[in-house]
């Protein structure tokens, strides 16, 4: 990203001697098995409902030439993410060096401004009850893996993915493999409209997943009656 | 078909549109009292809106608190080495407390009888009281990715809704005394007036914006949504008022208690309408 590019102060993306971790997700490697997110499931001990990653599709194309167009998910680790911005304590913040944007669970509030800020669904509030974890009614969300990532390992997702349709690294390094891949391939980022600089940049995402479509618009009944049949057995 | 949907759920639920209904109410009535100042005709209403804004005020609190998943931590927000001055609700919490300490002394004079001090806490307080629907209409205009929520005329919107909810509970307080009514009359014509036209500005924009404004906008006009903004907000809780007011038998006291009405009951489905659709498109994203 050239100088001119940056908005924020906060922004690190291309400001020499900082790191700035991204991730590059190929979607013409990703096979929907989902293993990224049963790996982030069992690195987090994420409770049923909620996901810090996730894979959803669409059918795409018309009979007989017809495909499932895979689009995993996760926090964007925005260059200026408004969910940081939103925050009334500072519970939301932004790792200088990384660019991770993490979440302080003992200062959060539970006020939902950050989950109403984000574009991109990527937060959501943990349920009273869980089984191993004592973090509970709190925002939370996908953390990159930074305490891997400190150990000098990528995230889960990324170790666990069969197609290695997710690559990580740091996008500041022009040597990164995250580098070179958006460097040479056409990538896209989800809603850039938006302003926040996401870091998760995809190849060959369809847009009629990365878009709203019509298929968005629902009658608040309809969708109603399918999101309780998704969240029958789902309460906080 | 086929595909697989993940559902989101909304950030904020109907809880908090009922906290802005009940903001909304207290602003307008500490309006009227700090009016009661200025307009002779408002005298009696006085000390019965101070009191109503007062009780408002902690029943909107413990409403706020409430909301919170961690309602124990609201001090979090108070604390000024965790304060974001970049977040309106940090602004917000402070012009809540603010507003409830001014309430409080401005009580105690009006109980001693303390004109000139009165008058000048009935000033503070409806400065703040101002700052309560600018913050929560703030409080949607930053989020830059919500169709409706990020305009510029949220604030003013919301500040006009005060205006037309506190005039109508002042109108319902004053039952019988002409005088004032005469005066709150003009408060909810022009208030509700305001507020329709702010409508039609909120509907255009959106209808002629990017894809999510105009699926938003479809959210926002059909289905129980369209029923309670357009129905119930816009033309139940907005424009019937204001003709029935501006006719000329506006000024009966029966027309007055029902163009009150309908401006509560508008007031309260066009906060949840305002609150709720825009966050419905999201949640399939």
């Amino acid at each position: 990203m050239s100088e001119e590019l940056r908005v924020s102060p906060i922004e690190t993306r291309g400001v020499a001697g900082k790191r700035r971790f991204a991730m590059v997700v190929d979607t013409r490697r990703c096979i929907g098995c989902m293993a990224c997110q049963v790996a982030c499931k069992a690195e987090y001990d994420t409770p049923l409902g909620v996901n810090r990653t996730w894979v959803p599709y669409k059918v795409v194309g018309k009979y007989p030439t017809v495909k499932k167009q895979f689009l995993p998910r996760l926090c964007n680790h925005c260059d200026d993410a408004p969910c940081v911005r939103n925050c009334p304590v500072e519970a939301t913040f932004k790792v200088e060096d990384g660019g991770f944007i993490l979440q302080r669970y003992e200062r959060c509030i539970g006020c939902r401004s950050c989950m109403a800020a984000c574009p991109y669904n990527a937060r959501f509030m943990l349920p009273s009850h869980r089984t191993y974890t004592p973090i509970t009614n709190v925002v939370d969300k996908c953390t990159f893996c930074f305490h891997r990532v400190t150990q000098n390992l990528v995230p889960a997702c990324v170790q666990t993915c069969i197609g290695r349709a997710r690559v990580f690294g740091d996008i500041n390094d022009p040597k990164s493999e995250v580098s070179y891949l958006v460097a040479t391939n056409s990538t896209q980022v989800l809603r850039p409209e938006e302003g926040t600089k996401p870091h998760v940049f995809y190849i060959g995402a369809d847009r009629n997943a990365t878009e709203f479509g019509r298929d968005a618009y629902r009658q608040p009944e309809v969708m109603e009656l399918e999101r309780s049949a998704f969240k029958r057995n789902f309460k906080i | 078909m086929g595909d697989y949907v993940w559902f989101h759920d909304v950030s904020w639920h109907a809880s908090y549109a009922v906290y802005f209904f009940v903001i909304g109410i207290l602003a307008g009535l500490s309006f009227m009292s700090y009016g009661s100042w200025i307009t002779p005709a408002l005298r009696p209403l006085r000390e019965k809106a101070a009191y109503g804004s007062i009780a408002l005020l902690a029943l909107g609190g413990v409403l706020l608190i409430a909301d919170l998943s961690q309602p124990l931590r609201f001090l979090n927000i108070l604390n000024p080495g965790y304060l974001n001055f970049s977040s309106p609700l940090a602004w917000g919490a402070l012009n809540i407390v603010a507003f409830g300490i001014c309430s409080v002394l401005y009580i105690m004079a009006l109980k001693k009888g303390d004109e000139a001090k009165g008058k000048l806490l009935a000033l503070v307080t409806a400065l703040l009281a101002l700052g309560l629907p600018v913050y929560t209409g703030f409080d949607l205009t930053v989020h830059q990715s919500r169709p409706v929520w990020n305009s510029p005329i949220m604030p003013v919107l919301f500040v006009a809704m005060a205006i037309a909810s506190g005039s109508a509970v002042g109108s319902l307080l004053a039952m019988g005394n002409e005088e004032a009514q005469k005066v709150l009359r003009q408060y909810m014509l022009w208030s509700a007036g305001a507020v329709a036209v702010m409508l039609v500005s909120v509907m255009g924009t959106t209808n002629y914006g990017g894809s999510a404004s105009e699926l938003t906008f479809m959210i926002m006009t059909t289905g129980t949504m369209g029923l309670l903004f357009i129905g119930v907000g816009f033309l139940a809780g907005s424009v019937a008022p204001a003709v029935l007011l501006f006719a000329p038998m506006g000024k009966s006291q029966g027309v007055l208690m029902v163009s009150a009405l309908l401006i509560l009951v508008g007031g309260a489905a066009l906060r949840y309408v305002l609150l709720m659709a825009p966050q419905q498109l999201q949640t399939l994203f």
